[in-house]
């Protein structure tokens, strides 16, 4: 029974964990109505949308998908009005009905939406310092992500952007002469940690051969590397992903392999698409 | 699929909504200020450096307090900047403007005063004013560049007591024996520090005292220095400090901005303990009480964040330690988009630092958030005159319950023992013999 578990499944229950302990032992200030905007106003775009661009599938299901976006508006993004979040959780949940390519959305819902806000409206900003460093932290991410990753067979996207985007960091903190424990710092950081195993990993929006996602991530590790250390942009990740997300429709180009779907993923089938790979 | 949607979303859902409701309460508990009583100002911590920055778009006026402890002659400092800087960048800060924007914004005592249980209640009212002061004239400058030991002299000037040097330099090596020949006295180990700034390409802003300029000034202790550069950079150096220090040490940082709440971006930002009701002898000495309930939250976090201690719109406050400050101290303070019509915000960081716990040097990022926050305690004074009425009873049971709570949140928030803290609260009863003696059953509980 458990095994059958679609991974969304465990995705959420994550997802739903990391936003009670950092409001329980992060001293995270959210307010609850923008969190019940966050996870109201995903479900209820999510039901419209499809209802107008694919009204013959049940819509149930997919309210899966928009939980995931909305847990992921609620743990990342930070704003004064409800008003901010519910047009962050329109422009998520639209994004994958609009901005669709061969049958396949390229940009990652949370991410676009959080980008959207946060630069047009001037009432949203990201804290990437919120989780701190501790190991505990890092664990905690660690063996959660592990396991979603290993369910969706994406976890080489995130070995692949954090392995290059530390070697990165160390090849600059060895040029700059700064001892071990900055970079160590950089790379405990629990908001990267978070973005590499959960955002970054999304596979309905990522390339979908492991050799094109490898390229990918690289590519987002050295966006995010750059905006970081010369354009002094705090929140990096996001607008790296941002901008790189169109390239999945060219790497999908270059390197073919079959579309992901929630629905066909099972236990079987996450052993062929290695073997694919 | 929708019985799984059923299993396993719905019962989150609930949680995440039984947990808004729950924090919804507690967001409404804090509605009254209080009475301004005393504050923790940065005076208090030993050492402590203070800074305010006043920061825009890519904007930045950074004034620094000048805390050394020495002998005025062996004064040198230097300070990583992102930018060379010219001789009308740089101006002499005020004193005053950074203990007024300690004071306005320091950890607070704040009291009430019970009414008579016995008397209908009554409103009080609060009263607020301004004050003004002048801005410092620029002094002329001076320009004299050289370079040697890979040292290049950007500019040279004076600014009233200060000789103020703006270096670049290629080797670390180079910058420690250059500023060493030429009299700077810093810390063995400067330049391995040194190096990634260099290799930053950042500028080093080294300002040391003209004695006889600073006799001249009639001057006794040193004024801070004020510097405004452009550069996307916001940050805040704070790794070559480290060095001549001898233990933990602390930075209060005034940050201006028009947007809202600064916070760090590579530590976590936290509150301080706020809100808590705690027993009237804290009165007596409310600083040793601060100071130690910071270090409690300082080593309950593990030493590696930065402390939120007063977030607010600098036009207005509740209760006001002092006036808010007028638009002259804030032009003082280095804001300098007033004219536009922008609003000034205020956020005060305390940032305990070591070295092995503050690896890097101190990012920013400018935020709209709204949020007023501000470290307050609280301390209620019973009503101690007569009272003949026989809700007193009562008041004096809750007074005796309030009283015990107080005690066990100071036990919390300073580790100090409930038992010796009890010793010193006044109980209510003792000071009011009630009168009325046959009021009082003997088994209350055998009432119907």
């Amino acid at each position: 029974m458990i095994k059958s578990l679609d991974p969304r499944v465990y995705q959420i229950g994550f997802l739903g964990l990391f936003l009670l302990v950092g409001i329980g032992a992060r001293d995270w200030s959210l307010q609850p109505m923008v969190v019940a905007t966050a996870i109201i106003g995903c479900a209820v775009n999510q039901l419209i949308a499809k209802s107008i661009f694919q009204p013959k599938e049940n819509p149930l299901p997919s309210l899966q998908s928009s939980l995931i976006t909305s847990l992921g508006l609620a743990l990342l993004l930070r704003t004064n009005h409800p008003t901010t979040m519910l047009l962050a959780a329109t422009v998520a949940i639209w994004s994958k009905f609009l901005f669709r390519w061969d049958d396949k959305h390229f940009f990652n819902p949370a991410n676009i939406g959080i980008v959207a806000v946060v630069t047009l409206t001037g009432d949203a900003w990201v804290s990437p310092g919120q989780w701190g460093e501790d190991w505990l932290y890092f664990l905690m991410f660690l063996a959660a992500g592990s396991l979603v990753l290993k369910k969706v067979g994406r976890w080489d996207t995130s070995v692949a952007f954090l392995a290059s985007y530390a070697a990165m960091e160390a090849a600059r903190s060895i040029y700059l002469g700064w001892t071990w424990d900055v970079w160590a710092h950089k790379m405990m950081s629990g908001s990267l940690l978070m973005f590499a195993l959960f955002m970054v990993t999304d596979p309905r929006s990522i390339p979908n051969a492991r050799s094109a996602r490898l390229v990918w991530s690289v590519v987002i590790a050295g966006a995010t590397f750059i905006l970081r250390n010369y354009y002094y942009v705090p929140s990096a990740v996001f607008y790296a992903l941002f901008i790189m997300s169109p390239l999945t429709l060219i790497l999908d180009a270059i390197w073919s392999a079959p579309k992901f779907s929630w629905e066909k993923l099972r236990p079987f089938t996450f052993n062929k698409t290695k073997l694919e790979a | 699929m929708k019985n799984l949607f059923n299993l396993i979303c719905k019962p989150l859902i609930s949680i995440l909504l039984a947990l808004v409701l729950i924090l919804s309460n507690v967001a409404e508990a804090n509605a009254f200020c209080g009475f301004y009583v005393g504050g923790a100002d940065a005076k208090l911590f030993n050492e402590a450096s203070q800074v305010i920055i006043a920061h825009k778009d890519n904007k930045t006026i950074l004034t620094m307090a000048n805390d050394f402890q020495g002998a005025v002659k062996d004064f040198a400092l230097v300070v990583p900047i992102p930018v060379a800087i010219k001789r009308e960048q740089v101006n002499i800060g005020s004193t005053e403007i950074i203990k007024k924007l300690d004071t306005f914004s320091q950890p607070r005592l704040v009291e009430y005063n019970d009414p008579n249980p016995c008397e209908p209640p009554r409103h009080v009212f609060e009263s607020s004013g301004r004050f003004s002061g002048a801005i410092p004239p620029p002094a002329p400058a001076l320009s004299k560049p050289r370079s040697s030991l890979g040292v290049t002299i950007e500019d040279q000037f004076k600014v009233k007591e200060f000789e103020i040097l703006i270096l670049s330099a290629k080797e670390s090596d180079g910058l420690e024996t250059w500023l060493r020949t030429n009299g700077y006295q810093i810390p063995k180990g400067a330049s391995e520090v040194l190096k990634p700034y260099i290799r930053q390409k950042m500028k080093f802003f080294v300002a040391k005292i003209d004695l006889k300029e600073f006799k001249k000034a009639g001057q006794t202790t040193l004024r801070p220095l004020q510097i405004a550069y452009q550069s996307p950079k916001f940050m805040l150096p704070i790794r070559l400090g480290m060095l001549n220090a001898k233990g933990d040490q602390d930075l209060v940082a005034y940050i201006l901005s028009p947007k809202g709440q600064v916070e760090v971006a590579n530590y976590r930002t936290v509150k301080v303990p706020t809100g808590q009701e705690i027993p009237e002898f804290v009165k007596e000495d409310f600083g040793k009480f601060y100071k130690t309930t910071f270090q409690r939250s300082y080593e309950k976090e593990n030493k590696k964040v930065a402390f939120l201690e007063y977030a607010w719109d600098v036009s207005n406050c509740d209760p006001c330690s002092t006036t808010p400050p007028d638009s002259d101290e804030l032009k003082k303070a280095g804001v300098f988009w007033q004219e536009g019509g922008d609003r000034t915000f205020i956020t005060r960081l305390h940032v305990r630092y070591s070295r092995n716990k503050f690896a890097e040097d101190l990012v920013f990022q400018e935020t709209s958030n709204q949020d007023n926050f501000q470290g307050r305690y609280v301390m209620n004074h019973p009503f101690r005159g007569t009272m003949t009425c026989s809700a007193a009873n009562q008041y004096r049971q809750q007074v005796s319950k309030r009283q015990e709570k107080e005690v066990q949140n100071l036990s919390q928030l300073t580790g100090w023992s409930a038992a010796d803290l009890r010793k010193r609260v006044k109980p209510l009863i003792a000071a009011n013999p009630i009168k009325k003696v046959n009021d009082q059953p003997f088994w209350p509980w055998a009432k119907p």
